[in-house]
């Protein structure tokens, strides 16, 4: 996939994302301060309009820096900031990356995986987004077909967010809450998960 | 809630906009967001910049210490609030001067989180960060955890340190350097005797009977280790002295500088019957005061209440705090 049709791809599925803030904030009003849908949809819609103003021969890396400022500027929540270090982590990872197959993806989202654990101070199963994202990189790892491999990645985010169920929140706004946290879906990893879900749909139909 | 302020929502930019047209020669903005202040000089080629920030409502902290020999930006947030990572990074490129950039800013985790995604951008612009963060309350966290307080008064000294620092053309290794030895040897504990009103919400940052203090609160109105009864102010400058030589592990012959901070709505009579003590216990025990700050230098708009910092000083240290030093709030030499 090159830069311009990552644009479109990009562009589609964050306006398929957006659909989702309604349940996002509901999710995040349970467990945290409900801003969650604000951050989505803001910074969906600052992405669409920055990646807009790029030159259409704009680098893979160069659309997720330019996603990034956008996502951190829109609604400069903590899970902005946090999303946004991940693009900017795996827009490194893309330094020469002018086609971006199943192999980059794993890549970016590994280095977006490893930014958000460390600058959220969280890991795996403290109920945050990286439990989404973090099972979504062992999906991709050792795939090399595009659209098999966004399914493994959507069947095992859908698994770990499943299971963000029966966690207790230790990060965050929702750690307060401590065992009442138990029995609702993480927000930040239901918002990745969306997001799959929104890329897979946003695909074009490949005539027969 | 009765304060001098117009629309609530303007406040911010409309405090910063007094202090523009009252010191056009000391700041600017470098573009058009009123969030973002650097030195009037700057940037300075050759020299480190240092970039600060964080909520209102803390005058003179963050945006009073902009200026020479100090911090040479600000990126301001709304009040108590973070700024964000874009006006953290305009900052930073206003300042840069080829020498890098230095982060010096309370621990906070919304600060931090802009911060670092500000030094992410600057890296793509490249222009080489360093982060220093100011957690001198030990109120907040036992000295194991002492990278895990809060931010408080006490950074002030460790901008004037490293505003020296950078001034002198040291590199921006040196320059984190000092600043962390600074604030490793700084160390504050306040009290808070009534909140302040939010002026944006009309509800007090904490709620505190009557007739009762909060020692070790933070500079929102955070809880501190213990809700007593008021005591005297010698009293109080007994528990607080006492909390900051221990943690310093303060012994006789030591030289400190010392900060006796009103949090906004303390007058400064009081502050000096603080400091009275407080330099009566000090010499008590063989300590010198080799430097002394007595004022209003970190508030929370008008809480009422007071912080003591102690800097243990050595000659390096006191050198750095004597250098010359110019900005709206603050002037040395």
């Amino acid at each position: 996939m090159q830069g311009n049709e990552l644009k479109e791809r990009i562009r589609e599925s964050l306006t398929g994302l957006i659909e989702s803030s309604d349940e996002l904030r509901d999710l995040d009003q349970a467990l945290g301060d409900g801003d969650l849908g604000i951050t989505v949809s803001a910074g969906s819609n600052a992405v669409i309009a920055a990646i807009e103003q790029l030159p259409s021969d704009a680098t893979p890396a160069d659309i997720a820096r330019a996603s990034a400022k956008a996502f951190a500027n829109a609604n400069p929540s903590t899970m902005a900031a946090l999303v946004a270090g991940a693009l900017l982590a795996g827009s490194k990872v893309w330094a020469d990356v002018t086609e971006v197959g199943v192999e980059n993806a794993h890549a970016f989202a590994e280095a977006a995986a490893a930014s958000i654990a460390q600058r959220g101070k969280t890991q795996v199963g403290d109920k945050t987004i990286l439990d989404g994202l973090a099972a979504a990189v062992d999906a991709l790892a050792g795939q090399t077909e595009a659209d098999e491999a966004l399914d493994a990645a959507i069947l095992a985010a859908s698994n770990a967010v499943e299971n963000t169920k029966n966690l207790q929140s230790r990060r965050g706004r929702a750690s307060w809450l401590q065992e009442r946290s138990i029995g609702i879906a993480d927000p930040g990893a239901t918002a990745f998960l969306r997001f799959l879900e929104s890329w897979k749909s946003s695909a074009p139909v490949v005539a027969e | 809630m009765r304060k001098i302020i117009n629309a609530p929502d303007a406040f911010v930019d409309e405090f910063v906009e007094g202090i523009l047209l009252a010191h056009p020669d000391l700041v600017k903005t470098p573009g058009e967001d009123l969030r973002v202040l650097v030195r009037a000089d700057a940037p300075t080629t050759g020299r480190v910049g240092i970039v600060t920030g964080g909520g209102s409502g803390h005058l003179p902290l963050f945006k009073g210490y902009v200026g020479k020999g100090l911090c040479s930006g600000v990126a301001i947030g709304n009040v108590f609030s973070s700024p964000s990572s874009e006006q953290i990074h305009e900052a930073t490129k206003a300042v840069d001067g080829g020498a890098g950039v230095l982060y010096l800013y309370g621990n906070y985790g919304g600060d931090v989180f802009n911060f670092d995604l500000a030094a992410d951008l600057a890296e793509l612009d490249g222009i080489e960060t360093r982060t220093v963060l100011g957690c001198d309350d030990v109120a907040s966290q036992p000295k194991e955890r002492a990278s895990d307080r809060r931010g408080v008064a006490g950074i002030i000294f460790a901008y004037k340190a490293a505003g020296a620092a950078a001034d002198r053309g040291d590199t921006l290794q040196r320059v984190a350097e000092i600043a962390e030895d600074v604030v490793q040897h700084t160390a504050t504990m306040g009290i808070g005797l009534a909140p302040t009103i939010l002026p944006t919400t009309g509800q007090p940052s904490f709620v505190l009977p009557e007739g009762e203090m909060e020692v070790g609160i933070g500079i929102h109105g955070e809880p501190g280790i213990r809700r007593g009864a008021l005591e005297t102010a010698d009293e109080i400058a007994g528990h607080l002295v006492e909390a900051l030589i221990a943690d310093l592990g303060l012994a006789s012959g030591a030289r400190v500088a010392v900060l006796v901070n009103g949090l906004g709505a303390t007058p400064l009579e009081e502050l000096y019957v603080l400091y009275r003590k407080t330099h009566q216990l000090l010499e008590a025990k063989g300590i010198t005061i080799a430097k002394n700050y007595i004022g209003e230098y970190a508030t929370s708009l008008e809480m009422a209440g007071a912080s003591i910092s102690l800097l243990d000083l050595n000659d390096e240290r006191l050198a750095l705090l004597e250098a010359p030093a110019k900005s709206p709030f603050f002037q040395e030499g």
